[in-house]
């Protein structure tokens, strides 16, 4: 079990103490999904307040390693905003 | 049977008598296939995001309905062919959700 935390446990380490500039740095942090979890909002066609904060101003999808939204919401994200398109909502 | 939303666009140079017929038109179809109408949403003059064949704006009038698959025929058939209708969508739903209502508000603040 103490390996697996060491991972996240690391301190970021200073710039400057880098061997090279190519090296990649340790400290990388992880943001969780926004979509999911216990009160996460509905993504539905119809809501879309929330869908329209996925799409960038020329109406493209977001890709999923920007937002940090789980891959399995990202499926469900991209097929209702094509269904709003559709209806012309978006 | 299964649960279904289904939503059309209208026209926007169309009357008031002429858009209660076409959402009586639509409920009757369903209700003689032995479909059963939970609820009927009407959102009103929307102004689209994209011009649709030349049109700006049109009414949106949504069906929340139980049927089987032979009134989904029925509607698509009606639909493609009505020359007052500019789209239509029809999505399968495990549950419906009948409480909120996403396009009430905007309604409320044009009046």
């Amino acid at each position: 079990m103490k390996r697996k935390n060491n991972k996240f446990n690391k301190r970021p380490q200073n710039p400057l103490n880098k061997l090279s500039l190519f090296q990649k740095s340790d400290s990388r942090f992880s943001k969780k999904c926004p979509l999911s979890g216990k009160d996460a909002p509905i993504i539905d066609y119809k809501n879309i307040k929330l869908l329209k904060r996925y799409v960038s101003d020329t109406d493209k999808i977001m890709p999923s390693r920007i937002t940090s939204v789980s891959q399995n919401k990202q499926r469900k994200l991209t097929s209702e905003i094509k269904k709003a398109k559709i209806l012309g909502l978006m | 049977m299964n649960f279904y939303e289904h939503t059309i666009i209208a026209k926007q140079d169309l009357s008031t008598p002429e858009l209660n017929n076409i959402e009586k038109k639509y409920k009757d179809i369903i209700t003689k296939t032995d479909g059963k109408v939970v609820k009927v949403e009407k959102w009103g003059l929307l102004s689209f995001a994209k011009k649709i064949k030349a049109y700006n704006k049109g009414f949106y009038i949504h069906y929340k309905f139980e049927a089987e698959n032979k009134t989904l025929e029925e509607i698509n058939k009606n639909s493609i062919i009505d020359n007052s209708l500019l789209r239509h969508l029809t999505v399968r739903y495990k549950k419906l959700d009948t409480e909120t209502e996403y396009f009430k508000e905007s309604n409320e603040k044009k009046k």
